[in-house]
């Protein structure tokens, strides 16, 4: 019953993505419901896209893997104050946001095809002349039936046959584009004898190919003895244009395949020279395949993949972060110890009770940030897009003869997250408490917020204002960029508050570098306000004290990775760790 | 293209099998790398007769392979040339993407292979090609339109000429000369616009902010609102700031009005328009302003800046006039419409259509009509207080309008 289900539903791919949620679960039943019904195949389709594309559904089985999520983190006894409100920038904080507010976007349902049952066995010229008179379409058929069999993975043999036929119509000779469907169609089934007649043909035929056709050759040349040529075809792209990293991730995997390391990290470093971002899957390969050498200098090349994972703030995914994990524990003679673990909100790894390097920037780093966030996203060129200079020297000014602030808190931000509430007096809620607290305040807003009106009322603005300093922009300029540069000017121990993720301006700084120090200062200096009626006392969400980063101190790793069932946004970052350290 | 989604997982699958392979194939010898045509051919034989073997799934598998022999044999052209030249590379590479279906032009020259090759990325690669692809079909669909035209048109002239043989004698008022008469009258009202008309100001500093493509753009709607212009009963006396003589704007007017370009009816001018005008008439209009334009205002110079941002700058004309302290406004275009998608900027002739609509008859319903069906879903119920409201304004706006020659004061105090 089971297998039926399954080959019905092959063209849907989001419902293979979800069946492991489904295993067992309410989910699971109501699908093989529908299959006792003996409706023809075309009208389970039908079904079966209708249930998946339905909202309740989808959010079913998003929350079935939330819980297996938290139970999992239950289960190691971690912290579960994050479970309510996960952490701003805690991968999947996103996800659970937008589920927040649902907004349930109807899927469209695919577009009825005009349907001709696929053969499964080869057949004869008229058969295919047969096929072709029934075939009801715009586009030239030979074309549409091909691409049909690679979207169901039809066997070679077939495809062939149809070859075959187009080559008997056509004096012997098929067009390019079917040539490389049907190459496809080889390198899936792994058909690699067939890869080569295929190649044999190309070559012969046509004076160069393209990348499509390249890339093909490529994948399906790797595996055989004669992956050397896999290495000429890339030579070929290059002459054009940089290959992708595809390609170049398979003639990695095929050099390693065949016991080439030499080759394989020679085309990584020229990977990296293209400024291109490897494919998780060429790193995963040289760990995967460094078990079996034992070589001081592989190692090496090894740590140095694991530095550029640093460097680069990227994360291995689970598969990934297991190869690393075994190849660790491989290396002779240094008795490496890895376990899959949490860290505690001290950022004391629940493993190895290390501690987790500091979200702090260093000094350089710091000044580094500062100058940046004052010339790119403030001035950015003109000034007059954001503020006015005569804003600009009030505003630094007023900063230069202030003392150092604790707290820098978005006015507007703050005061509109509670729709219900006045926002003078949500503001005035907010100041007091922190004033309460001896903390050194100041409010950015803009002008409008003295005017008095119903919603600004004079007598609360008052209030703040002797609670708190208070920086008023014009209504046109942005207020963002200056709570970035107080909070900067103020020094480390300086934090700021706000909802907002502040990805424009993440956005305005020139490199990926000085972004990502952007987003580590971010993480360890933003406060964002978690609770949700105005009347009790407001909390704040903690913020990390440690950096999401693969680090090491030597005799131990800590490796962040993401969880494969996890959705991750590129402002968010893994929960999960995997921590390494040696038995002494 | 739908052949290579499922690369990923194709992968996985070939692994395996490898690992099998391998061994078979190790302890045969290591052949050339450069294997000619023959050698390749003999050596992939080997496999195949292995598989079919193994396999032998049908009867039919040596009818089924029979048409590669014939595609092996019928080499086309020699396989020595092999292109060290990038150019020629470039060039085989797109005919062989044309052949797999994508969207690349036929032909291609010279100059265009070089800007497909000064192409920084692969996507700016692929995004020019299918603009190269585009306007060739763009041609050729026009090339066929009209040859089709000429054909219909040369049969009509016969059919006339086969029955008109009779009664050529005919009274007529005027010739026909309608083309040139409505040019002459369009010419006399510009010159009348340059005169009395009121300004208005299209600024030409972004230069610096487009790309060539946008620049262009920029000139195709200049142009269009020029004609407009011209075509309206009351035209504007339309001003270029801030044209700079042989910059690229410059250059690309001559370019497209060629002769024309010395006798068009409006101002071109590098300076300023706060040098031309006093600074507390001028508008800026700009769709990042605070301020709502509620009437159009006769007394006032309104400008536009010639700016296409395909490249999502915001706050560039807005940072212009708050540089020049000027007043800005935009275009009630929320109050009056239920906007649905797009960008509240509009093309340069839309404001212009506009602008010329609010001038004649100050009615923002008639006015709005312009804006793009596409970007909204209709007009907004405006209450009747306000549309009382609107037309009082409109009566008194008639009543004491303005005389014509009080415009022209700025034209003194220069």
């Amino acid at each position: 019953m089971m297998m039926f289900c399954f080959t019905s539903i092959r063209s849907f791919p989001k419902l293979w993505k979800n069946n492991p949620y489904l295993g067992g679960g309410p989910g699971h039943s109501y699908n093989s419901l529908f299959l006792k019904d003996y409706y023809g195949i075309r009208n389970q389709q039908k079904l079966f896209s209708l249930k998946t594309a339905s909202p309740q559904n989808t959010k079913a089985v998003s929350l079935l893997a939330a819980k297996a999520r938290y139970r999992r983190k239950g289960d190691e006894g971690s912290n579960k104050v994050s479970s309510e409100f996960p952490h701003l920038f805690a991968a999947g904080a996103a996800k659970k946001r937008s589920q927040m507010n649902p907004q349930s976007k109807d899927h469209a349902l695919p577009p009825e095809r005009n349907i001709i049952q696929l053969p499964t066995k080869p057949l004869n010229s008229e058969q295919w002349d047969k096929l072709k008179e029934d075939f009801k379409g715009k586009a030239d058929f030979e074309n549409w039936i091909i691409s049909q069999m690679i979207r169901q993975s039809s066997s070679v043999d077939v495809a062939k046959s149809l070859l075959a036929w187009v080559a008997t119509k056509n004096n012997g000779i098929v067009s390019y584009n079917l040539l490389v469907k049907y190459l496809y169609l080889c390198v899936f089934h792994k058909q690699t004898s067939e890869v080569f007649d295929v190649y044999e043909i190309m070559k012969a035929r046509y004076k160069s190919l393209e990348s499509g056709g390249s890339t093909l050759l490529i994948r399906g040349l790797i595996h055989s003895d004669r992956w050397r040529e896999a290495l000429l075809l890339l030579e070929d792209m290059k002459k054009v244009m940089t290959p992708s990293i595809k390609n170049y991730n398979d003639c990695i995997q095929g050099a390693l395949l065949h016991q080439d390391v030499n080759i394989a990290w020679n085309l990584y470093q020229e990977l990296l020279g293209h400024n291109l971002i490897p494919m998780m899957e060429t790193l995963k390969a040289f760990f995967d395949f460094g078990k079996d050498i034992k070589d001081d200098q592989y190692s090496n090349k090894l740590l140095d993949i694991l530095l550029y994972l640093r460097n680069n703030k990227l994360y291995p995914g689970e598969s990934f972060a297991h190869s690393i994990k075994t190849w660790f524990e491989s290396v002779p003679g240094e008795q490496w110890k890895g376990q899959f673990t949490t860290i505690q909100k001290s950022g004391q790894c629940l493993g190895c009770g290390k501690t987790i390097e500091s979200i702090h920037l260093s000094p350089e780093e710091y000044e580094f940030l500062k100058r940046k966030i004052m010339s790119d996203v403030i001035d950015g060129g003109d000034q007059y897009k954001k503020t006015t200079p005569q804003e600009l020297t009030r505003f630094q000014n007023f900063v230069k003869y202030c003392p150092p602030f604790d707290i820098v808190l978005d006015g507007l931000n703050v005061a509109k997250m509670f729709p219900k509430a006045r926002e003078s007096q949500v503001l005035l809620d907010v100041v007091s408490q922190l004033a309460k607290q001896n903390l050194r305040v100041l409010v950015l807003g803009r002008k409008h917020m003295i005017m008095p009106s119903a919603r600004w009322r004079k007598d609360e603005m008052e209030k703040v204002q002797k609670q708190a300093s208070c920086f008023f922009a014009d209504n046109i300029s942005e207020d963002d960029p200056f709570l970035l540069y107080a909070t900067l000017h103020s020094g480390n121990h300086c934090k700021f508050i706000t909802k907002d993720l502040l990805r424009d301006h993440k956005a305005c700084l020139p490199d990926a570098k000085t972004q990502r120090l952007f987003f580590k200062w971010q993480q360890g200096h933003q406060l964002a306000i978690i609770s949700r009626c105005p009347g009790s006392k407001i909390t704040f969400q903690d913020i990390l004290s440690y950096d999401t980063v693969v680090q090491t101190t030597g005799d131990s790793w800590h490796i962040p990775y993401d969880e494969d069932l996890l959705e991750r946004c590129s402002y968010e970052v893994p929960t999960r760790w995997l921590c390494l350290h040696q038995k002494t | 293209m739908p052949v290579f989604l499922k690369m990923g997982i194709s992968i996985t699958f070939i692994r395996p099998f490898a690992r099998v392979l391998v061994p078979f194939t190790l302890n045969r010898k290591r052949r050339v790398l450069h294997s000619t045509i023959l050698q390749g051919y003999m050596s992939s034989k080997i496999p195949a007769m292995y598989y079919s073997k193994k396999e032998s799934t049908s009867p039919e598998q040596l009818q089924l392979d029979g048409w590669k022999i014939t595609m092996k044999s019928s080499v086309q052209e020699g396989v020595s040339a092999d292109s060290e030249d990038p150019v020629t590379a470039t060039r085989e590479l797109i005919e062989m993407w044309r052949l797999l279906g994508r969207e690349v032009p036929e032909h291609i020259s010279e100059e265009e292979l070089k800007t497909v090759m000064e192409c920084v990325s692969k996507s700016s690669k692929k995004k020019y090609l299918k603009y190269l692809y585009v306007k060739e079909k763009m041609k050729k669909a026009k090339q066929i339109k009209k040859e089709m035209k000429a054909a219909a048109k040369a049969k009509a002239k016969d059919q006339v000429l086969e029955t008109t043989q009779e009664d050529k004698q005919q009274n007529f008022l005027f010739l026909r000369l309608w083309d040139r008469q409505m040019d002459i009258a369009m010419g006399w009202k510009g010159v009348q616009a340059m005169q009395f008309g009121q300004p208005l100001v299209f600024d030409m500093a972004y230069d610096d902010y487009m790309k060539s493509k946008e620049l262009q753009n920029t000139v195709s709607q200049l142009l269009e609102s020029e004609g407009w212009n011209r075509r309206d009963v009351d035209p504007f006396h339309i001003y270029f700031c801030n044209l700079k003589i042989d910059s690229p704007f410059h250059r690309m007017f001559i370019k497209r009005y060629g002769k024309k370009w010395n006798k068009l009816l409006f101002t071109a001018t590098e300076k300023s328009h706060v040098d031309l005008f006093p600074k507390d008439s001028i508008i800026y209009l700009t769709a990042d302003s605070p301020n709502v334009m509620t009437t159009f205002k006769h007394d006032k110079i309104y400008i536009v800046g010639s700016f296409v941002d395909k490249n999502m700058q915001p706050g560039i004309s807005l940072a212009k006039a708050k540089r020049l302290n000027l007043a800005t406004e935009c275009l009630p275009l929320d109050k009056y419409l239920q906007w649905d998608i797009g960008t509240k900027n509009l093309t340069l002739d839309q404001i212009t259509r506009i602008l010329l609509c609010l001038k004649n008859t100050g009615s923002w319903e008639e006015a709005l009509k312009f804006v793009p069906k596409r970007k909204h879903t209709g007009y907004l119920e405006i209450s009747q207080h306000s549309q009382e409201f609107a037309n009082r304004e409109k009566k008194s706006k008639t009543v004491n309008s303005f005389p014509k020659g009080s415009l022209n004061i700025y034209k003194q105090k220069r």
